[in-house]
């Protein structure tokens, strides 16, 4: 399939939705750490000034007086870069907003080593795991704009804390508007019965052109979006790889404690199956080209084709178990 | 001379602050754990705001415009559940049940599991922060109500009060008054040995807060100050409070001992006692 180019990266269409519903909903207020021209939380600012405090290059006071405008259950979003956000602001993330559930909505650009010509200090390659980990919290990581605007939706609508991670660039687009997401939810964007790709976020894309790559050899790849990632869509999971028999992840983000090991963890118990997984091996990336990057740090489309013949190699060399 | 009504006021007050402080002694004795000696110290101060300044109704602890207390030194917790059961926001049985499994009371303050609790507070500097929060979010819906925080001396170590004091300052805050609990000891010794902040006033000063003192201890002069802090609506106020940690137990005073000690029978008998010799 040929993927349509984007014109707006997620963090733009985050930015464009946030401010579409700042008229239909006057509660909610959005705070600001002296990025809003890059996160685009300026889309909103400059239209509702009241209801945007940019407080300065202090993520960590950001967050922290964020829940206390949240205290009584109003609805604030902060703004930011997924690195600052998810570390720099952690404790207070953790303590002050998940602990006593309040309606914090993280709104996490640069996610990811999408920040790639940024180097290592603006790419946010830890993010999900620390978010997923975190009590109470429900994260998001939309793939396009179409995605990125039913995130903000859903951030909306769903009471307590919620991490959306969005994308420094425009990429590609693939969801046609009206599409309709939940928390928890997931999407068979390709299907297939040889293996299963499952992603998240810019990987998809990756994994799709990986999945046509594969088709051209006869294997039938089947991929997901598992835009939701806590909670993630356990069943969908399950469901492709018993007809699959084989899974490989590919995400954005170390290898460790990402979307794989938390997969890995629920087939292990429930459905074992041949198993891989691309991203940072224990590693930090560096600066340069987003697509050299992605590619030379092992989660591109090429990437992705190896390891799927890798794994389905394995697979059919692999002893079978005895039938009963 | 007929005492004044201020200091009939302030005679009742003193009782209720040594009800809350015999009850921080109870409560930590009772679980064998948790921090008396800065709750002792910041006794006068929390009883006066909840029996005297603050517009609350215990029973309505969810009120709209009632003002807010942010316990930002949360470790000092026995203070506030004592001073919140005695106004009658939950029975003063319960506070036997301090730092149990399944209490309400927990080690540290927790938003939402106590009625009158209004942050999650502990984890020092973010209860500032909190409470920068709420005073925005008062200004942006334009109530009258007050913001009060508590902080420790100590506590302004952490560099993010001095971040929210610049946030507090640029919306200029108005609604929201920090109360320094200037004791001068932390946890490792003396703040000035630990890590000198001094001069606290001209810091705050320099953040374009306007600095009020008091003697943490003289009820009168207390309730002076945190009324004049009230009605001063400009920008945000710090009011350093002169106050001695463990105030009321001598051996208990000006020491770091305590901070985090609880104390076995004998002590705790003996600090009852010079608890009820210091009310007499």
């Amino acid at each position: 399939m040929s993927l349509t180019k984007a014109k707006f990266a997620t963090r733009h269409a985050f930015g464009q939705r946030l401010l579409e519903r700042g008229a239909d909903n006057s509660d909610f207020v959005v705070f600001e750490s002296d990025l809003g021209k890059s996160s685009q939380s300026t889309l909103f600012g400059d239209v509702y000034p009241n209801r945007y405090f940019n407080m300065g290059i202090a993520e960590l006071n950001t967050m922290a007086t964020a829940a206390g405008m949240a205290a009584g259950g109003r609805t604030a979003f902060v703004a930011g870069y997924s690195v600052f956000i998810s570390m720099r602001a952690l404790e207070a993330v953790r303590t002050v907003i998940c602990y006593p559930n309040l309606n914090v909505k993280l709104y996490a650009s640069h996610g990811g080593v999408t920040a790639a010509i940024d180097g290592v200090t603006h790419q946010g390659s830890e993010d999900i795991a620390f978010m997923t980990t975190l009590p109470n919290m429900k994260v998001l990581v939309p793939m396009d704009t179409v995605s990125a605007r039913a995130a903000c939706d859903l951030a909306l609508a769903t009471p307590g804390p919620v991490f959306v991670r969005l994308l420094r660039d425009p990429l590609f687009e693939f969801y046609f508007a009206g599409e309709p997401f939940e928390i928890g939810g997931s999407k068979i964007v390709r299907k297939g019965e040889d293996i299963t790709i499952a992603s998240y976020g810019d990987i998809v894309f990756q994994a799709l052109q990986a999945a046509d790559a594969l088709s051209a050899q006869g294997i039938e790849a089947e991929v997901l979006d598992l835009y939701s990632l806590k909670p993630v869509d356990v069943e969908a999971v399950l469901d492709s790889v018993r007809r699959t028999g084989a899974l490989l992840v590919a995400e954005n983000h170390q290898k460790r404690n990402g979307l794989a090991y938390e997969l890995a963890a629920t087939l292990l118990k429930a459905e074992p199956v041949a198993f891989d997984h691309l991203g940072l091996d224990d590693c930090f990336a560096e600066s340069g080209n987003y697509f050299a990057m992605i590619d030379k740090y092992g989660f591109s489309a090429a990437k992705i084709v190896e390891a799927a013949e890798r794994l389905l190699l394995k697979g059919r060399n692999a002893p079978r178990r005895a039938e009963p | 001379m007929a005492a004044t009504a201020l200091e009939r006021r302030a005679v009742e007050l003193q009782a209720i602050a040594y009800e809350v402080r015999f009850h921080i002694l109870d409560m930590v004795h009772n679980a064998q754990s948790g921090h008396i000696s800065p709750g002792l110290g910041a006794a006068d101060i929390v009883a006066a705001l909840y029996f005297e300044i603050m517009r609350i109704d215990p029973k309505n602890p969810a009120m709209e415009d009632r003002d807010r207390f942010v316990l930002s030194k949360g470790h000092s917790c026995p203070v506030l559940y004592a001073a919140l059961a005695l106004r009658g926001y939950f029975p003063v049985e319960e506070l036997k049940t301090l730092r149990r499994m399944g209490s309400r009371l927990q080690g540290h303050p927790v938003k939402g599991m106590l009625p009158g609790v209004e942050a999650t507070s502990g984890s020092l500097g973010m209860g500032a922060c909190q409470a920068v929060g709420m005073a925005l979010e008062g200004r942006m819906l334009g109530k009258d109500y007050n913001i009060w925080a508590l902080l420790g001396d100590g506590e302004l170590d952490e560099g993010v009060v001095w971040e929210t004091s610049a946030a507090a300052a640029k919306y200029k805050l108005g609604n929201l008054v920090f109360i320094v609990d200037r004791n001068g000891l932390q946890t490792d010794g003396p703040c000035e040995t630990v890590m000198p902040m001094e001069p606290i006033d001209k810091k705050f000063e320099a953040f374009n807060w306007k600095v009020m003192k008091m003697d943490g201890h003289n009820i009168p002069d207390i309730l002076t100050t945190l009324q004049a802090a009230r009605e001063y609506r400009s920008g945000p106020v710090c009011v350093i409070a002169k106050t001695v940690k463990g105030k009321g137990v001598r051996f208990m005073e000006n020491t770091c001992e305590w901070h985090a000690k609880a104390p076995n029978d004998e002590p705790y008998a003996k600090a009852v006692a010079e608890l009820r010799e210091g009310r007499s």
